[in-house]
């Protein structure tokens, strides 16, 4: 025996004696940590004094109340919907072409492809920002709305991708084949084959980048002038400037959103592919 | 556009029904694009641009192209076409100011990441080999991810302030207040808060890929389970550790929202020195200077990660 295995020996002794208790003491921490401040934000919503009082004096529906009656938060959540909802048909659309054609076709720039189709994950989002409203509002003077859209496509491309190219890569091209040499042709093929097959795959894909455009918020701080606010811009304004504690039911709109469609995209593909960001 | 990409439109918003429609319009409509196919089956070429072609042009002229775009601009003095110049990097590069900020934030994204690997390791490797609920599990860590970043942070506005959630707490227990908001402090938890989701997930990944066998094999050999773990565990494992830390490093690098929200004044992070350039100073092209030193960052820690071995496409799960 080394003096190394010497003297680490208590500690194997002990990380083997109580391994298990440490991994449910590691998984019940780190579960808190990430749930609390959401139960948080949750309960202080409901929390009759406003943002500071904790424990609330009293329980209360008045923010609720109070959000529904402003107009100014129902137009950012509308505002959100308009860039969000065409952003993510795009996006699903763009993200299939990307995956049927890297899935099918070897092309000089295939790799190229997948690459451009990743970046946008990794360039630091400030960066891309700031190319994007130099870009678009700068040399090709873009309207707002439309930097915007194109914005959120480019922000949720790389998403949508990685959930609707494993579905199309582990599809059994056997069927089509089935399909082919049945007499119909490629389009027939496709529709009635292959998109029922892949079409768990691309819906999720689908709701993922809608709860990443509705979240949007870096490039849309950038690229958009001083019009209407989406709702993280408005957000974002209230936190700075302003805070009311409406915010607070704000936060549970987000959340509401997330988890409906996050489950939902769970429901009809794996969770291992959502968990990939 | 293409035939095959017009059609997930449509099975996407009919509900994928498998069975044609067949009125008439339909059938003219089939019939034209029968007529396409049979056209795309003789070019193979033309096939795969009619489908390769848009997303690729889309991302290589409103994504790759603006990048370009900045770079130029950061040449540029005062406005964009302004005279070429390469003063906006040597007022950047000669400013102990700007220098601080930059080692400040290479400071906090070296700390942040080293948090979030090692919790965030560890909880991967609790949740793969001593978790039966392992979906559960990786569902309840990765839903926070998908809320709003800002939201995230007003919590910890709400926890961190004085006399807020924390401190109550604190108070009720009989122990003094802290007031943690507006301190370094303050920065680390909220981008721990942020990125351990994203984190464990090429930590789970490639300790799921991670044959069990071996770690059997090591303890018949007689190591220990933190010999086994060193020897073993996370050598195997260490391109799914060097994406995660590629994952958090940059990001936090380029990040303005958690230290404007959570920092304060003593915390300025480079992010913030660029939205300030946009957002009140409109200096265009000093931002974009300042992007492109954010970006020079970013590119060698890619390189350096692709030379350990971490995959640079590996944005999740493909780490085996």
């Amino acid at each position: 025996m080394s003096v190394i295995d010497r003297v680490t020996a208590p500690f194997e002794r002990f990380t083997q004696t109580h391994a298990s208790r440490m991994a449910t003491a590691v998984i019940v921490g780190v579960l808190a940590f990430l749930w609390l401040p959401i139960g948080v934000l949750v309960f202080m919503s409901f929390a009759d004094g406003g943002v500071l009082s904790f424990p609330p004096d009293e329980l209360t529906l008045r923010w609720y109340r109070v959000f529904l009656a402003n107009d100014a938060a129902l137009d950012a959540i509308v505002t959100t919907l308009t860039i969000s909802v065409p952003a993510t048909g795009i996006t699903v659309t763009l993200a299939t072409m990307i995956a049927y054609a890297v899935d099918r076709y070897v092309f000089p720039g295939r790799s190229w492809l997948q690459l451009l189709a990743t970046l946008p994950i990794i360039v630091p989002l400030v960066v891309t920002g700031v190319a994007m409203v130099l870009f678009f509002n700068g040399t090709l003077g873009l309207p707002d709305y439309v930097s915007v859209v194109i914005a959120h496509v480019i922000r949720t491309i790389p998403f949508a991708t990685l959930v609707i190219l494993p579905t199309f890569m582990s599809f059994d091209r056997g069927l089509e084949e089935a399909s082919k040499d049945l007499g119909a042709d490629e389009f027939e093929t496709f529709r009635q084959v292959t998109l029922p097959n892949v079409f768990p795959g691309v819906v999720a894909g689908g709701l993922l980048a809608f709860t990443l455009s509705f979240n949007e918020f870096v490039y849309t701080y950038f690229v958009k002038g001083s019009g209407d606010p989406t709702l993280p811009v408005y957000i974002w304004n209230q936190i700075r400037y302003n805070v009311t504690p409406e915010v607070n039911v704000i936060s549970v709109v987000f959340l509401a959103v997330a988890v409906t469609m996050v489950l939902a995209a769970v429901s009809l593909t794996r969770v291992e592919l959502i968990a990939r960001r | 556009m293409t035939e095959p990409s017009r059609s997930d439109d449509g099975g996407a918003g009919s509900g994928g029904d498998p069975e044609p429609v067949t009125d008439g319009g339909s059938a003219a409509v089939d019939g034209r694009v029968s007529d396409l196919t049979a056209f795309l089956r003789e070019r193979p070429r033309l096939r795969t641009l009619s489908i390769a072609g848009p997303p690729y042009g889309i991302l290589v002229f409103f994504f790759a192209i603006p990048l370009l775009a900045m770079l130029v601009v950061s040449f540029q003095a005062d406005q964009i076409g302004g005279a070429w110049t390469l003063g906006n990097y040597v007022d950047f590069l000669t400013s102990d100011t700007y220098l601080t900020v930059v080692w400040r934030t290479f400071l906090i994204s070296v700390q942040v990441t080293a948090i979030v690997a090692a919790v965030g390791y560890a909880l991967a490797y609790s949740i793969v080999r001593f978790s039966r609920r392992t979906t559960l599990l990786l569902l309840l860590v990765i839903l926070p991810f998908w809320t709003s970043y800002i939201i995230r942070m007003y919590a910890w506005i709400n926890i961190l302030q004085s006399d807020g959630v924390l401190d109550s707490i604190l108070n009720l227990v009989g122990l003094p207040a802290v007031g943690l908001l507006y301190t370094k402090t303050a920065v680390l938890i909220g981008f721990t808060y942020v990125w351990l989701p994203l984190a464990v997930l090429p930590f789970y990944a490639s300790l799921t890929n991670l044959d069990g066998d071996l770690i059997e094999a090591s303890k018949d050999l007689g190591a220990g389970p933190i010999r086994t773990f060193l020897s073993v565990t996370l050598p195997m494992t260490i391109n799914g550790v060097i994406t995660g830390i590629v994952l958090v490093f940059i990001p936090t690098f380029g990040s303005f929202i958690t230290p404007r929200l959570l920092g304060g004044t003593n915390n300025v992070m480079i992010g913030m020195v660029i939205e300030n350039q946009f957002k009140s100073a409109f200096n265009w092209p000093f931002g974009a200077a300042i992007g492109m030193v954010i970006s020079v960052v970013v590119v060698a820690l890619l390189l350096l990660a692709t030379r350990f071995g971490g995959g640079l496409f590996g944005a999740g799960g493909e780490t085996s």
